[in-house]
């Protein structure tokens, strides 16, 4: 299998040394976000998000299915994560590493346990027929702090997302193209975003956020924390490592619900902004000319 | 099929062991007697939440865990009500299914689901696989098994079950699950049949009235698997790593005791042992580890005691050859070729004898408390 | 399925009858198995957990899904490979789980990490500790459980560790919606109290505060995550001194029995 090159004792010296003298090798502070950026596609449901050079692209599909038999009431929501050797030679297709498993156990902890897609909504006729939503990730680019990253982009990519109008008249189902009615967005009950502290030091004392590669790999433990801006926490996971005092970890939690906070308003911002480019002389427009007819 | 327990020992310990246990009677590594099986301790019962659960622990320090669950399940057909039920009949009229014809048996195996897990390898490792399939196999073997989980025409008992290997697999686990195997059947019980005839069943929710599947009144019992082991003529029981690793032949027999089922033309193969009706389910061969340790090297071709020319190393291979194909005295040399004939008869013969090893198990896991 | 738990306003009861900072049964027993190299069988109330260690030892050939974890499987420590089996009869409803259930693969490298951190695998460079975790049954608190066993049989394993990692659970008596203030905060809970109520899984290592695992998994206001922590982190120092009684009274036995000559360090144990 092969192996990401390890950075050199020197480096990983230098790293741990200028933490500890709180700087960061980008000159950010240690509870500081590479900026973060969005681009939503042309097509619904795309969401592109870089962090730094760590760049995720998102993208929301649905289909009609009949639904699994033991949930009869319930859509089908599946997150597929593929890390694939473009992102790093470590990475092989088909052979899930524990990197791998981790992030999609925390997707899947994070947006699809916690409720945000309200499941029930995606199913048209009870036991026969359902939506289907799916969303693959696909990480372009890795440069540490691939968690929040990811997370950030698929909870964007399901908030852009459309999917056709049906309607239900006499037992028979219509699903509309887009050109016949408007598509709707899913019915969406919060945004969990993730935030994850990476720490150093012999006790695990100093915290920092968004860790670039190179900082992960001299990292001594790492914890993921899920939140809405409502203050809900919908995950946490702190899997081993070096042990981090327990008032510690409580601030962090603190520190995280105001980047979520941050978060939650960028992506607001950036869906109105879509929102409002796609309606440029759209609804508005087709309204007018009837108007004036 | 490899038994993939590898064994560390020289060529020369090799021959050692081989010798050794071709001597009559057979002097075995760890002084037991040629049909003597090692202590182990067993206790059932061990898990509330499931039906039948049993523990067993070698002396060897390998350990296993066996737990039995059983769900009700709708048969995959109605029967026709001119049908005629036959009483203990027989595997023909099992399982209800009727278009199939000759799959009928194959309706009836799917009643009964068995997994082996072995820390430290996949659940489709060909072993593994392999180790489940004998032991499902000497269960359903029986036709009887499939018979004791009927509920009546439109439903049936769906047996799971779980085999745990606890230890790392030190010694060919074979005898160790299989004997674990039999002590959870036997501990496993159903739930008392409330309703009547072929109306959806529905049962007495008080478990101290729980029969057993295998009632302890009547004198059928589970099958055990037994690993056998003959180095030249010996016959040799239950075998250590270490002797299997000079086996000449290694079998799995199964046997049951089907003493309460109506016997029809089974008397040629059982034996009477104090009532109990030992009857012979399956004989596997397991491929021995042996075949795969290297040869021991004769002085006479040595080239290290300068008995061989330098021309001699010159022509390895066919020298080599010659080497292997004749036997040296004192010179270990995998086994090659099948089983004799006549040893397999003995080996068979040995096992369902009077009072014999399989008699033996079988009483002492009889003693085993159920609890 | 809700499950009507409005009983525990009026008597401060919980579904099994205990007060909210109460432990259930735990039982353990160390050296379990003669042929395997630390040993240990867990109990915490109908949760059982079997585990057995091997090594550390020369690492062969890498076989099933074990996940290892440590050191980022840099050569000059001891790689720790955790294999976990969930018997199909485990739960009350027998249920299969392949090896390549993701859910068992996040606990194996959890419990993998977490040993990575408290192990001296430093003194064991180019090999291995097998760990192989079998759950014979589930009533919540399954990574606690699994753990704590861990935690043992490395003890009796002898390999040298800097303290016990000990775990155990907590809950809220709130659900994630209700922003009452009078929820109060639960220890170790059970199958049925982990469906409906938050709960978190916390692991600290010895007597300190310090937290080597912490898995939420459900949703949970973070005004709540101070409480529940704190209980938890206090529930994991009851747990360090039950699993550090297990080990001393079975020292103290093999002393009797002449198992292990008495050593001059041993004298605390009488």
């Amino acid at each position: 299998m092969p192996r990401e090159a390890e950075p050199s004792l020197n480096e990983k010296q230098f790293v741990i040394q200028a933490l500890q003298e709180n700087l960061r090798l980008d000159g950010r502070e240690l509870e500081q976000y590479r900026p973060l950026e969005l681009t939503l596609g042309d097509q619904y449901g795309v969401a592109d998000a870089t962090l730094g050079k760590t760049r995720v692209l998102a993208k929301a599909s649905a289909e009609l299915t009949v639904p699994y038999t033991d949930r009869p009431l319930d859509g089908i929501f599946t997150i597929a994560t593929e890390l694939s050797p473009m992102t790093s030679p470590a990475f092989e297709l088909n052979r899930p590493t524990e990197t791998e498993v981790l992030l999609s156990r925390l997707l899947e902890k994070t947006v699809r346990r916690s409720n945000a897609l309200d499941t029930e909504s995606l199913c048209l006729i009870a036991g026969q027929k359902c939506w289907s939503v799916r969303v693959d990730v696909h990480v372009l680019s890795h440069d540490g702090n691939l968690i929040d990253a990811a997370c950030f982009a698929v909870v964007s990519a399901l908030r852009h997302f459309k999917k056709p109008d049906t309607s239900m008249e006499g037992g028979v189902l219509t699903v509309y193209t887009a050109a016949e009615r408007e598509p709707v967005p899913l019915s969406w009950l919060h945004s969990p975003f993730c935030v994850t502290w990476s720490f150093y030091g012999e006790q695990g004392e100093i915290a920092v956020l968004d860790a670039t590669w190179l900082e992960e790999q001299v990292r001594v433990g790492s914890c993921t924390i899920s939140l809405n801006r409502h203050g809900e926490i919908c995950q946490i996971s702190k899997l081993g490592g070096t042990p981090v005092e327990a008032v510690a970890l409580l601030q962090c939690s603190a520190v995280s619900l105001t980047k979520v906070k941050e978060f939650s308003t960028y992506l607001d911002e950036k869906l109105a902004e879509d929102a409002k480019r796609r309606n440029k002389g759209g609804l508005l427009a087709e309204l007018s000319a009837e108007n004036d007819r | 099929m490899a038994s993939q327990i590898h064994v560390n020992l020289s060529p020369a310990e090799l021959a050692y062991l081989h010798a050794s246990l071709s001597l009559t009677p057979p002097i075995r590594p760890d002084g037991r007697s040629p049909d003597q099986y090692r202590p182990l301790s067993a206790e059932t019962g061990i898990l509330p939440g499931t039906n039948g659960s049993a523990r067993i622990c070698f002396a060897d320090g390998t350990e296993a865990i066996v737990g039995v669950k059983a769900e009700v399940e709708k048969t995959g057909r109605r029967w026709d009500d001119d049908t005629i039920f036959l009483e203990g009949g027989g595997d023909d009229e099992e399982g209800g299914d009727k278009e199939k014809g000759s799959t009928q048996q194959g309706g009836n195996k799917e009643w009964v689901e068995l997994t082996v897990e072995i820390p430290g390898q996949r659940d489709d490792d060909s072993a593994t696989v392999f180790l489940a399939q004998m032991l499902s196999e000497a269960l359903l073997a029986d036709g009887g098994f499939v018979e004791r989980l009927k509920i009546n025409r439109g439903w049936h008992w769906k047996l799971y079950l779980d085999i745990l290997l606890i230890s790392p697999p030190l010694s060919y686990p074979l005898p160790l699950l299989s004997l674990t195997t039999h002590l959870a059947l036997l501990s496993t019980r159903l739930p008392r049949l409330k309703s009547e005839g072929d109306e959806d069943p529905f049962f007495d929710d008080d478990w101290a009235a729980a029969p057993y599947l295998y009632p302890r009144d009547k004198k059928a019992r589970p099958p055990v698997t037994l690993l056998v082991m003959a180095v030249g003529n010996n016959i040799i029981f239950d075998p250590a790593k270490e002797e299997l690793a000079v086996a000449d032949v290694v079998l799995a027999v199964s046997v049951a005791d089907v003493a309460d089922r109506k016997g029809k033309g089974v008397e040629d193969e059982d034996m009477d042992v104090d009532g109990r009706k030992l009857k012979l389910l399956s004989i596997r061969t397991v491929d021995p580890p042996s075949r795969l340790t290297p040869p021991g090297v004769p002085n006479a071709s040595n080239t290290a005691y300068g008995h061989a020319s330098a021309g001699a190393t010159q022509q390895k291979m066919p020298e080599a050859r010659a080497v292997e194909s004749e036997a040296v005295e004192g010179v270990w040399k995998a086994p090659r070729g099948g089983a004799k004939l006549a040893v397999m008869g003995a080996l068979v013969q040995k096992v369902l004898q009077k009072g014999g090893v399989a008699d033996e198990v079988l009483d002492a896991l009889e003693a085993v408390d159920l609890s | 399925m809700p499950l009507d738990t409005s009983t525990y306003s009026l008597a401060l009861l919980r579904v099994d009858g205990r007060r909210w900072n109460e432990l259930r049964r735990l039982h353990a027993q160390i050296r379990t198995q003669a042929a395997a190299d630390g040993s240990s069988y867990l109990e915490m109330g109908h949760t059982k957990v079997m585990c057995v260690v091997t090594g550390p030892s020369e690492p062969g050939p890498r076989r099933g899904g074990g996940i290892g974890g440590g050191a980022g499987g840099q050569s000059k420590d001891a790689e720790v490979v955790v294999n976990i089996v969930i018997a199909g009869f485990s739960s009350v409803d027998r249920k299969r789980r392949g090896r390549g259930d993701k859910r068992t693969q996040e606990m194996q490298s959890t419990v993998a990490n977490a040993l990575a951190a408290s192990l001296h695998t430093h003194l064991f460079p180019h090999s291995q500790i097998n760990v192989s975790l079998h759950v014979l049954s589930q009533d919540g608190s399954l990574l606690a459980a699994l753990i704590n066993a861990a935690t043992l049989a490395c003890v009796d394993a002898g390999i040298p560790m800097t303290d016990y990692v000990a775990a155990c659970t907590a809950g809220s008596t709130s659900t994630y919606a209700a922003n009452d203030e009078s929820a109060d905060p639960l220890l170790d809970l059970n199958h049925q109290e982990e469906q409906e109520l938050p709960s978190l899984t916390v692991a600290t290592l010895g007597d300190s505060d310090r937290v080597v695992v912490l898995v939420c998994e459900s949703r949970v206001q973070i005004s709540r995550l101070e409480g529940m922590l704190a209980v938890g982190v206090d529930g994991c120092k009851q747990v360090r001194e039950l699993l550090d009684r297990v080990v001393r009274e079975k020292g103290q036995r093999m002393i009797l029995e002449g198992t292990v000559e008495k050593g001059t360090g041993l004298n605390d144990l009488d």
